[in-house]
């Protein structure tokens, strides 16, 4: 008789877990959003939220990629928009669930690898550069300075494909997206050619050692940039004179997503002015959203490495999909310099 | 030779802890940066707080304790039997389990979850982990029990069955407690293979099923991060201290 | 064969042709297959991966591997050894000190390889205590090389050696070496010809252990080497990830095992002895 009470008190138990709040999937960059965020938006919709991070687009990639991966919300980056969609992984928006949308403003409001925004919402941006420590002088100008044998051994690259073939076509003086062979090829030889000067291919690790002094100068992005600025007065970060990529990370809903409504909600959420903001001052990072770049303080908002002036944003170029053959190729290249 | 064994056996031991000792005194680190800046507990109020941090160390738990078991059984058994007459067929695949990179096993895992769900409707989760767990363990704990199988005497089992125990009886009551070194320590091997993977967990891992070295991964890429310390801490002090009340125990 | 026997060898052949063999089976086809852009497999079928294997580049980073596990294995050996005697003759507290082994490796493997790259940086603790200590005027090199490689590998595969040697030496009969005493040995003799022949089955358990996993090792590498000193696990999980080429990475992946089972069996069959 007892035993029989003990299972139904479960059953009921079991029953009462069931009208749980629905729960949503959110599957972002490391260290995007503030503190406070998440939690916000659970206790303000009455939701939960299952949070995970990814290092690469890749990662994130190889994840969804099988079209059951339980997540709802992710972030790629811009130039992954349209394979997604060619892989049909995304959902379209739907602009009535979305009404802050007009908190974007100029490019980001029709970015050209979404024009009417149809499949992503821009989340945040930023660039590459080079980080150098004040020690160096004269400070460097072009990306040719990581290429300085005087430098040996205390200079790093980025542990990335696009990256580093990037910095080399830049100091060949041609696009980062170019699709001519011959000209990934001799970026690949000069990546070659660095290789023996580097200390390591170094992502967000590097800051550490850039501020103690250990790697002088390296290639990085805007944001992991602004963290090391953020540890040591002794480091400076340059946008190179030939060019240099630029990137935006975005919002989409996967099509495999069981909750798009509140997926929808989620995703105005974080484009609410003051979300964005928050968001952009903890993660040291540059925000798509206008609205928001308005609330920030002045000098954030001039921040010379977040938010470039338009004489030095104009030298940048936002990243391409490259064509599928130019994508082995390139691929390909990259297996061949980290072989050599 | 035996206070020469001591001393090895202290340095071995310090070379063994000193990344340990380095992570703990940073954990108390005020700067997250790796220079010293001053004494504090923030991180291990931050490690507490954070409930994916603890949910994740739970499941990393409940996943490497129930691999660790079903392993460990299935490997000691396995060994035995292979013991008593080999068989090319196990040879062979087991060796071929150990020779497969980490990467391989997760993606081929992940590849035949994905073609295997499509049959079920189901997904990722503790399920799949824990599969995956037990498959890359079983040929670690088959190595060591079996080894020590081969310096074990077998008429010591035909001693038994002459004194009219069946073969069953022989194992459990002759052979079995002869292996306990053997199957305690592989069992704490698979205990530590399981709770400590990153490569094949974070491939077939479910949504919901994130494990401790996932979320740690995580924030450890992003440079030196305290919280990441002070977790590390916290956890080989939980374990220490459990594994010390368990020896207690079986003392009494 | 007896009942007993099959009872205990079904659930490790059920185990290992459902959650090994099949998805083995899945990455052999894979080779063969060309690669998606963006990652997968699509047809049509081809030996091109294969064939692509054969480029110098591969073969010397294969070289490279193996010499790296094979010294980090004997480093293994010769450190793992007297740590494993100890413990074997520690009587009561063997399990204690076994644990004391395994301790360090319940926290993350990335946060122990952090301590050791903070420990061999320029301005880490061994430079910084060098210094001081004046042997060295300035910084070693002692991270993002070979040798941060050999370190991290050693000390990730430690408790590999010495669990499956602590296992044979703790059962090894101590009536051999009273006799051995008996007859005249002195410490040094009975080690060599007592204990470690008796270990020897406990020595290929952990050689192979140590062996293999380093071979495929990448995080190591990929952290300790700056991800420039790469292995061949390195241009393995390359394909599955930034290179994005399945195809490719499985045939790499299935020639190294096959490299590696050849080598084993082989060198199992002239010490006539078997390992599992």
């Amino acid at each position: 008789m007892k035993r029989r009470i003990f299972l139904m008190g479960l059953a009921g138990l079991a029953g009462c877990t069931s009208g749980r709040r629905p729960r949503l999937n959110v599957f972002n960059w490391s260290n995007y959003v503030a503190p406070d965020t998440i939690a916000d938006f659970e206790s303000e919709f009455g939701v939960r939220v299952r949070y995970a991070v990814y290092e690469s687009n890749e990662e994130m990639l190889a994840k969804v990629i099988s079209g059951n991966s339980g997540w709802d919300v992710v972030f790629p980056s811009n130039y992954f928009i349209r394979p997604m969609r060619e892989q049909r992984l995304l959902t379209p928006l739907r602009h009535d669930w979305l009404p802050e949308l007009s908190a974007l403003r100029g490019t980001f409001r029709s970015p050209s690898w979404d024009p009417v925004l149809q499949w992503c919402v821009p989340y945040m941006w930023g660039g590459t550069g080079i980080v150098y420590n004040r020690k160096l002088t004269p400070p460097p100008a072009s990306w040719s300075f990581l290429w300085d044998a005087r430098l040996a051994g205390r200079i790093t690259m980025l542990d990335d494909p696009s990256e580093v073939l990037g910095a080399a076509l830049k100091k060949l003086g041609v696009s980062v997206n170019s699709t001519d062979p011959a000209q990934l090829r001799r970026a690949q030889q000069e990546a070659l050619a660095q290789k023996p000067l580097l200390r390591a291919y170094l992502n967000a690790e590097v800051r550490d050692q850039l501020v103690a002094g250990d790697v002088l100068s390296a290639q990085l992005w805007t944001n992991t940039a602004q963290q090391a600025l953020d540890g040591s007065p002794d480091l400076g970060f340059v946008f190179p004179s030939e060019g240099f990529p630029l990137y935006a990370d975005n919002a989409a809903i996967l099509r495999e997503s069981r909750h798009p409504e509140l997926a929808h909600r989620f995703i105005n959420y974080l484009l609410r002015p003051r979300v964005s903001a928050s968001i952009a001052g903890a993660a040291r990072a540059a925000t798509a959203n206008g609205a928001a770049q308005a609330l920030l303080p002045d000098a954030v908002r001039q921040n010379p490495t977040l938010y470039p002036p338009p004489e030095v944003l104009a030298r940048g170029e936002w990243w391409e999909t490259p064509p599928a053959a130019i994508q082995r190729l390139r691929d390909r290249l990259w297996t061949e310099i980290k072989s050599a | 030779m035996k206070r020469l064994l001591a001393l090895y056996a202290v340095i071995a031991y310090a070379f063994l802890h000193l990344p340990l000792l380095i992570l703990t005194v940073f954990s108390f680190n005020a700067s997250r940066f790796t220079v010293w800046e001053g004494f504090s507990l923030d991180w291990y109020a931050a490690a507490v707080r954070d409930p994916q941090l603890v949910e994740a160390a739970f499941n990393s738990l409940v996943i490497a304790v129930v691999a660790t078991v079903i392993s460990t059984v299935i490997g000691t058994l396995c060994a035995y039997g292979l013991w008593k007459r080999g068989s090319r067929w196990f040879s062979g695949t087991l060796y071929l389990s150990l020779v497969t990179p980490e990467i391989v096993m997760g993606i081929s895992l992940l590849a035949f979850y994905q073609w295997l769900f499509r049959f079920f409707g189901a997904r990722l989760g503790m399920h799949t982990v824990i599969g995956a767990h037990v498959a890359f363990s079983i040929a670690f704990v088959v190595v060591v029990v079996i080894a020590r199988l081969r310096t074990f005497d077998a008429t010591l089992e035909e001693a038994a069955m002459d004194l009219g125990a069946t073969e069953w009886q022989a194992f459990r009551s002759v052979t079995l407690p002869a292996l306990a070194p053997a199957v305690g320590a592989s069992a704490l091997l698979a205990f530590t293979l399981s709770f400590d993977d990153y490569v094949i967990t974070s491939l077939v891992a479910g949504v919901d099923s994130e494990t401790l070295p996932m979320v740690i991964y995580a924030m450890a890429r992003r440079g030196a991060n305290p919280v990441v310390n002070a977790v590390s801490a916290f956890i080989v002090l939980g374990l220490t201290v459990l594994i010390l009340a368990a020896e207690k125990l079986r003392e009494t | 064969m007896t009942r007993l026997r099959l009872y205990f060898l079904t659930p490790a052949a059920l185990s290992l042709t459902l959650l090994f063999l099949a998805p083995l089976a899945i990455v052999l086809v894979y080779s063969l297959m060309n690669r998606g852009v963006w990652g997968g497999v699509e047809l049509p079928y081809t030996v091109e991966n294969y064939r692509r294997l054969l480029d110098p580049i591969y073969l010397g980073i294969l070289l490279r591997s193996f010499l790296m596990a094979g010294a980090a294995t004997l480093a293994c050996l010769l450190l793992g050894f007297p740590l494993a005697l100890f413990i074997a003759r520690a009587g009561k507290r063997q399990s204690l000190y076994l644990h004391l082994v395994i301790v360090p490796f319940w926290t993350s493997f990335l946060v122990r390889t952090y301590a050791w790259m903070f420990l061999l940086r320029d301005t880490g603790l061994v430079n910084t205590a060098l210094l001081a200590l004046g042997f060295i005027r300035e910084p070693l090199p002692l991270l993002y090389n070979s040798f941060a490689v050999l370190v991290g590998l050693v000390y990730g595969y430690l408790p590999f050696m010495v669990l499956p040697l602590y296992a044979t030496l703790a059962k090894i009969d101590r009536s051999l070496l009273e006799a051995a005493a008996d007859l005249g040995a002195r410490p040094w003799q009975s080690l060599r010809r007592v204990i470690v022949p008796l270990a020897a089955p406990g020595i290929r358990a952990g050689a192979v252990l140590v062996f293999i996993p380093c071979l495929g090792a990448y995080l190591t590498p990929d952290l300790l080497g700056g991800s420039k000193t790469i292995m061949i696990g390195n241009v393995i999980q390359n394909q599955f990830t930034s290179s994005r080429d399945w195809p490719f990475g499985s045939a790499v992946s299935l020639a190294v095992m096959a490299v590696v089972m050849a080598l084993l069996l082989g060198w199992l069959r002239r010490e006539k002895e078997r390992l599992l």
